[in-house]
């Protein structure tokens, strides 16, 4: 549309219909079905998808999968954002909103929604590198990768590699959390890794499934 | 707008594969029988006007949310065209195609689109017009994004073909970029700011960060006058202020409101000053899209809508929600991240309406990634809560620096958000 009439000519009109069978179709009377608004969470949560995808499940290389993370692991991250010790110039606000919409219900929705791994693909020979590195983190983040959440240890099978990397980096450099007791020995075992290690061991996690 | 072939517009409307169901409607080809209901309707409907950020948004959470509802979305582009992003085919690093997408995803949920123009609209019937033709709804969602206040400046109306905005994306991004590409080295680009409210406050920043950036490498006797009309510049200040050092090509000059414009001597009249120009990228004032101010959805300044803050109904006409850039009054910048947030938001209290339900209450959320270099990027993060049925800002963040980071980040939105707006 040009400028700041919205007219069109009859005759334009008529061309471009007449020359057209339309049909729209419509389902007369049909009762609703249950829908995602009859979970309370999904009205909640609308925001975040612009950057975490459908339904938690990013498919992009820097924003995390949030679906199907333990709930209590959720919330204190929720928390550490809003307080600015997980500093994040993008989920400090949003926790806030978080925060105020309610903080139980949104992880107890994004708890109850199917992880989806990352399509991101990484190359076999990094992941197989990776691997290697990754009988560190074994103990903790498990031989699957899938976190242990009575330990608030996430799973890091599948999430996207660029953001696994990245949080390294965080830990590394006590960016993330500073001062957290819970991390601690994490961070002291980060310390030791090579930055030149971090991409191997985050297309390793990224690959599991 | 473009013409239609008949298999065109058996193709972009989704009748070729057969969505016909009895509640079928059927014109026979005969020139000028499009009075009348142009699809009697059967069930529930809402009808969405303008399939830009908020628009496809709102029809496909709609499809999400209750797909027994019929939509039928009016949009005249075939295709959907990003701005957010479009300042990089400025400087070369994007093609026009890599922001372009298809509305399959919409018709693969069941969104009806036909690719026209709503030329009306009757609150009191609940009809949309389309010409001689007209649809019938349960509620409208009118989304048209922005309009032209060519009036504003002198010249510019007779010469609006040829004096350039890009701000909407699409065939003006491409011959802006090609004008800046032909610019002999030496030349002299200017772009005008207009006052605010206006699309995308970091917008016309990021474009003179993304010019810059260019003609510092091709062109180095370049330069870059920029005439705003606010007295600073409008969004991440500092964060534009420190990535413009690595610029000694931006000449930027704060309260200059540009009030004509003359292309046969090449020239632009401030209110204090004349400023020639090799190439001139003029953004005019703005206000709600014209089927808005047709449609008397617009306030007493005739410029914007105001709207309920948690359904975005209209304050004006009842069951005509209105989203994205048209809007006024709240605490919001007019971003594609808050159109697209408005859009669900719209979405979702229409199907509480339509099926008798709470409307539950949904804040908005925005974030605005600039690029102020090939790699670099900043941002803007702002938060928000709906009191006594208001919304208010919960807090405003700003990235701490420009880093590559960041725009890896950009890039995860850009991701992410086109799929929540197209899929
Ligand atoms: C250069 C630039 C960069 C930007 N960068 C960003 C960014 O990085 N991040 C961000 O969040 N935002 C950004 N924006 C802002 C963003 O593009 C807008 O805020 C957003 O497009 C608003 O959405 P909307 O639905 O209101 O309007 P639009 O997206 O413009 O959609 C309106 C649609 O309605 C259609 N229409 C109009 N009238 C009618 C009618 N009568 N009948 C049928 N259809 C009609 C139009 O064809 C159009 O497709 C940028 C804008 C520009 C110009
Ligand atoms: C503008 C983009 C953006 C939006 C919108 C957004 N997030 Fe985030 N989110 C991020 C980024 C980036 C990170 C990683 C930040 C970091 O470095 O810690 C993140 C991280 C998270 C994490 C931590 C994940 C983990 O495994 O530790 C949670 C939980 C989260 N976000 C929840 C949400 C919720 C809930 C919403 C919606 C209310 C939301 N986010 C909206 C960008 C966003």
């Amino acid at each position: 549309m040009k400028g700041g009439t919205a007219i069109m000519t009859t005759t334009r009109f008529a061309a471009a219909l007449a020359a057209a069978v339309f049909l729209l179709a419509a389902a007369p009377g049909a009762a609703r079905a249950a829908g995602p608004l009859d979970d309370p969470g999904f009205a909640k949560v609308i925001t975040c998808a612009a950057c975490h995808g459908a339904n938690g499940n990013s498919g992009s290389d820097m924003m995390p999968i949030i679906s199907g993370l333990d709930p209590a692991y959720f919330k204190r991250q929720i928390e550490n954002y809003a307080a600015g010790k997980r500093p994040s110039p993008e989920m400090e606000p949003y926790a806030k909103e978080v925060q105020f919409l309610g903080a139980d219900q949104i992880a107890a929705y994004f708890a109850a929604q199917k992880r989806v791994p990352t399509p991101i693909r990484v190359s076999a020979e990094a992941a197989a590198r990776g691997k290697t590195i990754a009988a560190q983190c074994v103990v903790c983040h498990g031989p699957d990768g899938k976190g242990e959440a009575a330990r608030l240890i996430p799973g890091l099978a599948g999430q996207p590699p660029g953001y696994l990397a990245q949080q390294m980096a965080l830990f590394k450099g006590d960016t993330r959390d500073p001062g957290d007791p819970l991390l601690a020995a994490k961070k002291a075992l980060m310390k030791i890794i090579p930055d030149g290690q971090f991409a191997d061991l985050a297309a390793y996690y990224s690959s599991l499934r | 707008m473009s013409r239609l072939t008949r298999r065109d517009f058996l193709r972009s409307s989704g009748v070729g594969v057969g969505l016909g169901l009895g509640a079928g409607f059927g014109l026979s080809g005969c020139a000028g029988t499009m009075t009348g209901d142009i699809a009697p309707k059967s069930g529930r409907r809402v009808v969405v006007i303008g399939g830009g950020w908020g628009g496809s948004t709102a029809a496909r959470y709609i499809r999400i949310a209750d797909p027994t509802i019929e939509v039928v979305l009016l949009e005249p582009n075939r295709e959907f065209v990003s701005c957010p992003f479009s300042n990089l085919v400025l400087s070369g690093q994007r093609s026009i195609e890599s922001l372009t997408l298809s509305y399959g995803g919409l018709r693969a949920r069941g969104v009806k689109i036909i690719h026209e123009l709503a030329t009306a609209i009757e609150p009191d019937t609940k009809r949309v017009r389309i010409g001689e033709g007209y649809l019938a709804y349960d509620r409208l969602v009118v989304s048209p994004g922005v309009d032209f206040q060519w009036e504003q400046v002198e010249g510019l109306a007779a010469a609006r073909d040829t004096v350039l905005h890009a701000w909407k994306a699409g065939p003006q991004t491409v011959q802006l970029a090609a004008q800046i590409q032909s610019m002999p080295d030496g030349g002299v680009f200017v772009l005008t700011v207009p006052r605010v409210a206006y699309r995308c406050p970091p917008g016309p920043y990021e474009r003179i960060c993304q010019v810059a950036w260019y003609l510092k490498g091709n062109k180095p006797k370049s330069k870059v006058i920029v005439l705003d009309a606010n007295p600073n510049i409008v969004s991440k200040t500092g964060l534009f202020r420190a990535a413009w050092r690595a610029y000694p090509n931006i000449d930027y000059r704060a309260s200059q409101k540009v009030v004509a414009v003359d292309t046969s001597t090449r020239e632009v009249r401030t209110e204090f000053d004349r400023v020639k120009y090799d190439v001139l990228n003029l953004i005019p004032p703005q206000r709600a899209g014209a089927i808005a101010v047709q449609a008397d959805l617009v306030g007493a300044d005739k410029r914007w809508c105001e709207v309920d803050h948690v359904t975005y109904e209209s304050v004006k006409q009842k069951n005509i929600h209105v989203i994205g850039d048209a809007t006024i009054g709240l605490p919001v910048p007019k971003s594609g991240n808050v159109a697209n947030n408005m859009g669900k938001a719209a979405a979702l209290s229409i199907v509480s309406l339509l099926n008798g339900q709470a409307v539950p209450l949904m804040p908005p959320g925005n974030t605005c990634y600039s690029w102020v270099s090939d790699r670099e990027a900043i941002a803007v993060v702002n938060a928000y809560k709906i009191e006594n049925g208001k919304v208010v800002q919960i807090e405003q963040k700003l990235t701490p620096a420009q880093s590559v980071s960041v725009a890896q980040r950009a890039e995860g939105w850009r991701q992410s958000i086109w799929a929540d707006m197209l899929s």
